[in-house]
C-alpha cells in the first residue's frame, strides 16, 4: 500500500511524456490481452445475444448483431420443452459425487505407486495406464451389464458408478507425489505419522494444485457427458443438463437457434459462475503444474 | 435357541441348500402375482424435429395410459435416431429390449437381422391397416411381405425455394424437371465480380445420401435390394454425373452440412434447397422471404426415398406385453392421433382418413405446402433398407464426395462404393447368420 502511494506522488512530479512511456511500459500487456479477451469472449456474447433474439432474426442478413427487441420469451420456451431445473440439480449430484469418490481414489491409489512397494506393482501400475487408452465407448455394453446386474439402470448411481476410479487422475497424482522429496515424508514418520497421516499432512497439500486441475478436467468432463447418461437412464427424474439440451439440437429439420443458445446459457452459466469465483486458485493451480 | 453358539447340523444345512433354487423362483412367482395391476411398456423414441415434439410424445402417452387403465406405456426419450438406434440393442443386448421403439425405417434389416421384431401381419390384416394406411408408407416396414412395424413420422425430402429470389430473377414457377432444375439454378444463382453471393440449388449434406437416392429412383432404379446395393447401374451413375455438371457449372457447392444448408437458406445464400419436409413448420416459421414447396423435379418419373420411422414392437417379451403394444402402436396411429400429430410436427399422416379429416382439410388450407408432400408421398419408396446400412451410407457419402470434389470419375466412385457396400452387407448376414 505504501509502496503504491509512493509510486503515484513520484509519477505525479514527472512530465507527461515520460508519464506515458512509464503507463505505457507498466501496461503494454493490456495491449495485447484485450483483444484476446474480445476473441475468447464473442462466442460466450454471441450465445447470450442469440438467446435474445426471435427465429427470423438469426439468419436475416439485414438484422444487425444486437437483437431488435430483448426477446426474454426464448428461456421460459426452452425451460417448457424439458425439466431443467432437475436436470441441473441432477447434474451437480452426478458431477460432485464422482469429483469427491474420484479425489479419494486416486489419492490412495497414487500414494501406493508412488511411494510404497509391493509385488506386481509395475504390471498393475501399467494396467491403469490401460485403462486411459481404452475409449470409453468400447466398455458401454459391459458397464451396462454390470450396472444391470447391480440393479442400478435408471438411477443416480449409474452415471456415478462406472467413473468413481481413474487411471489419468492416478497416473497425474502420482507423477505429483514422486516430485515431492522423500525427506519430507521421512521427517513426518519420524514424528509417528502413519501411511495415511503422511498423506494427509505432507503430500495432498503440496500437491493441491494438481488435485485442482484434475478436479476441473473431470467436472467439465462428466457435466457435458451425453451418451452415458442417455444409455443407463429413462425417466426425466434422473437425467442430466446435456440430455435437456440434445432436445433443442434436432436431426430432421436444423437446430432451433434461439432456444438452443438460451439452453447452453443456462448449462454453461453454473460452471462459468464457479470459474470466476474460484479463478484465482485455477489460475495458480495450472501455473504450478505447467511449471513443472 | 438355548445355545447362542451358531450351530449347524448337517441337516440344516442340506435343507436350506435345497431351499435355495426355490429361492430364485421367487421373483417369478411375485412377478406372476402382481400381473393382475397395469401392464408395463417401455417405448423408446428420438426427437427429430422440434423439442417440443418431447412434450407432445409425452402428452400423447399420458392421453394413452389415461384412456387404458390396463396399460401404463412409460415414454422414454432416447436422443437422436442413431442414439436411440444404439440403446434399443444395447437393451437387445442384455435380453431386455423396450415393448415398442422409433427407430428410422432403413433399421428394418438391421433388426430383423438381429431377430428382434414381432411379426404384426395377421393382426394387421384382422384391422384396417392395410386398408387405411398409405401404401408408400406402409411398404416401409415390410419385409418378404410381412409386416414389422406401423409407419409413425414419415418424411421425404422436397424441393425448397426462395420465392423472392425467383421472382427478381424473373421466373414464376418451380422447376419441374432435371434440366428446368438447371437452367433455374443458373438463373438464380448471384455473382458480383466473380465472387459469388447466392448458390442456385444446395442439396441437404449429411443426408445427401438420401437426396441421390431420390435421385435414382426418379431414374426408375431403387438402388438397393434386401442383400444387396445397386448403386453402380447406369441410372445412378448418370445421377451422380448430373450433380457433378450442377457442382462444374458453378451453381451448387460441391458439398454443404444438413443444418448449415437449412441456416444458408434462411440466410439467402442459397436460392433452392433440398431438405427434410420435417423442416418444413422450421424454414416457413424463421425465413424473412417467402418460402416456396415443390416437387423434387423428375427424370424420367418423380420418386423420392422415405425417411422418419415406424413403430416397432418388440419379438421377446410375453405374449401380455406384446398385445398390449400392439394396442398402443394402434393407438398412436389412429386416424384422430395422426392427424393432430402432423399438425403438431410437420411429419406426414400416414393414414387416408386422417388426411381427410375436417382439422386436417383445414391445416391444408393454411399451409398449402404441407400438401405437396403428400402427394410426392405417392412416388416415394423406402430408404436404403440392407443390413448394415450405417456403414453403407458412409461408403455412399464418400463416393458422392469424392466426385463432387473432382477427386475421381462417378463411375469409379460409385462402383468402389457398390464393392465396398456389398462386402459389407455380406459380412453383417454372415455375422448374423453364425
Amino acid at each position: 500500500m505504501d509502496n503504491a502511494v509512493n509510486m503515484v506522488s513520484a509519477t505525479r512530479a514527472l512530465p507527461l511524456s515520460s508519464r506515458v512511456a512509464r503507463w505505457f511500459s507498466k501496461s503494454w500487456k493490456h495491449f495485447i490481452l484485450t483483444p484476446l479477451v474480445l476473441l475468447w469472449l464473442s462466442p460466450m456474447i454471441w450465445i447470450v445475444l442469440t438467446s435474445l433474439k426471435t427465429k427470423v432474426e438469426v439468419f436475416d442478413p439485414d438484422a444487425g448483431i444486437l437483437p431488435a427487441v430483448l426477446n426474454f420469451g426464448n428461456y421460459p420456451a426452452t425451460l417448457s420443452v424439458a425439466p431443467f431445473g432437475t436436470y441441473l440439480l441432477n447434474s451437480v449430484l452426478v458431477t460432485g459425487s464422482i469429483l469427491i469418490a474420484q479425489l479419494v481414489t486416486i489419492t490412495l491409489a497414487a500414494y501406493a505407486f508412488a511411494r510404497l512397494e509391493f509385488p506386481l506393482k509395475r504390471l498393475l501400475f501399467s494396467l491403469f495406464l490401460l485403462q486411459v487408452m481404452f475409449p470409453i465407448y468400447a466398455i458401454f455394453l459391459t458397464n451396462f451389464v454390470t450396472l444391470r446386474e447391480f440393479g442400478l439402470i435408471n438411477t443416480l448411481p449409474a452415471m456415478i458408478v462406472p467413473f468413481v476410479a481413474s487411471g489419468y487422475g492416478t497416473f497425474m497424482l502420482r507423477q505429483a507425489f514422486r516430485q515431492v522429496p522423500s525427506e519430507l515424508s521421512d521427517a513426518a514418520r519420524l514424528d509417528g505419522c502413519g501411511h495415511l497421516g503422511i498423506l494427509w499432512h505432507v503430500y495432498l497439500p503440496l500437491v493441491q494444485p494438481t488435485l485442482i486441475a484434475f478436479g476441473i478436467i473431470s467436472v467439465v468432463t462428466h457435466w457435458n457427458d451425453y451418451m452415458w447418461p442417455l444409455l443407463v437412464t429413462n425417466s426425466d427424474s434422473v437425467r442430466t443438463l446435456p440430455i435437456g439440451l440434445g432436445l433443442l439440437a434436432k436431426s430432421d429439420s436444423g437446430a432451433d437457434w434461439t432456444r438452443l443458445m438460451a439452453g447452453t446459457t443456462l448449462v454453461v452459466s453454473p460452471l462459468l459462475l464457479v470459474f470466476v469465483i474460484f479463478q484465482r486458485r485455477f489460475i495458480d493451480s495450472f501455473m504450478h503444474t505447467g511449471v513443472k | 435357541m438355548s445355545s447362542s453358539k451358531f450351530t449347524l447340523s448337517r441337516r440344516k444345512f442340506l435343507a436350506a441348500t435345497a431351499a435355495i433354487p426355490a429361492i430364485g423362483l421367487a421373483p417369478g412367482l411375485i412377478r406372476s402375482a402382481r400381473a393382475s395391476g397395469p401392464v408395463k411398456l417401455q417405448f423408446m423414441y428420438p426427437v427429430g424435429v422440434s423439442g417440443d415434439i418431447n412434450r407432445i410424445v409425452s402428452g400423447m402417452v399420458a392421453d394413452f395410459n389415461a384412456q387404458h387403465p390396463g396399460i401404463e406405456v412409460e415414454a422414454i426419450y432416447a436422443g437422436s435416431y442413431d442414439n436411440t438406434e444404439q440403446k434399443v440393442i444395447t437393451s437387445l443386448g442384455i435380453n431386455e429390449p423396450p415393448s415398442l421403439w422409433l427407430p428410422i425405417n432403413s433399421a428394418l434389416q438391421t433388426f430383423l437381422g438381429l431377430d428382434a421384431l414381432e411379426d404384426i401381419t395377421d393382426l394387421a390384416k384382422a384391422d384396417d391397416i392395410y386398408d387405411d394406411f398409405l401404401p408408400g408408407f406402409l411398404n416401409t416396414c415390410i419385409s418378404d411381405d410381412r409386416l414389422y412395424g406401423l409407419p409413425f413420422q414419415p418424411s421425404t425430402p422436397v424441393l425448397y425455394y426462395n420465392k423472392d429470389a425467383f421472382k427478381a430473377a424473373g421466373i414464376n414457377k418451380a422447376p419441374d424437371t432435371w434440366d428446368e432444375l438447371f437452367e433455374v439454378a443458373k438463373a438464380v444463382t448471384l455473382r458480383e465480380n466473380g465472387e459469388l453471393k447466392r448458390w442456385g440449388l444446395t442439396i441437404g449434406g449429411g443426408w445427401h445420401d438420401w437426396m441421390f437416392e431420390c435421385y435414382c429412383r426418379q431414374n426408375e432404379l431403387v438402388p438397393w435390394q434386401k442383400d444387396k446395393v445397386l448403386f453402380d447401374r447406369p441410372e445412378a451413375v448418370e445421377a451422380l454425373t448430373f450433380w457433378k455438371q450442377m457442382v462444374d457449372g458453378g451453381v451448387m457447392p460441391p458439398a454443404s452440412t444438413w443444418q448449415g444448408s437449412a441456416n444458408d437458406f434462411l440466410a439467402g445464400h442459397t436460392a433452392m434447397l433440398y431438405h427434410s419436409t420435417g423442416s418444413l413448420t422450421n424454414l416457413r416459421t424463421s425465413a424473412s422471404f417467402e418460402v416456396g414447396v415443390a416437387f423434387m423435379p423428375k427424370n424420367k418419373t418423380y420418386g423420392a426415398a422415405q425417411g422418419g420411422g415406424p413403430l416397432m414392437i418388440a419379438k421377446n417379451q410375453s405374449d401380455e406385453k406384446k398385445e398390449a403394444s400392439w394396442t398402443f402402436a394402434r393407438w398412436m396411429t389412429n386416424t384422430e392421433n395422426q392427424a393432430k400429430w402432423s399438425r403438431a410436427t410437420g411429419y406426414l399422416a400416414v393414414r387416408k382418413s386422417a388426411w381427410a379429416a375436417p382439422e386436417m382439410q383445414s391445416y391444408l388450407a393454411e399451409v398449402p405446402a404441407a400438401k405437396v408432400a403428400l402427394d410426392q408421398s405417392q412416388y416415394a419408396g423406402a430408404f436404403l433398407q440392407v443390413p448394415g446400412y450405417h456403414r453403407v451410407r458412409e461408403h455412399l457419402k464418400s463416393a458422392l464426395d469424392r466426385t463432387l470434389a473432382g477427386e475421381i470419375e462417378a463411375a469409379a466412385a460409385l462402383t468402389e462404393a457398390n464393392n465396398n457396400s456389398n462386402r459389407e452387407i455380406q459380412r453383417v448376414m454372415r455375422r448374423q447368420q453364425s
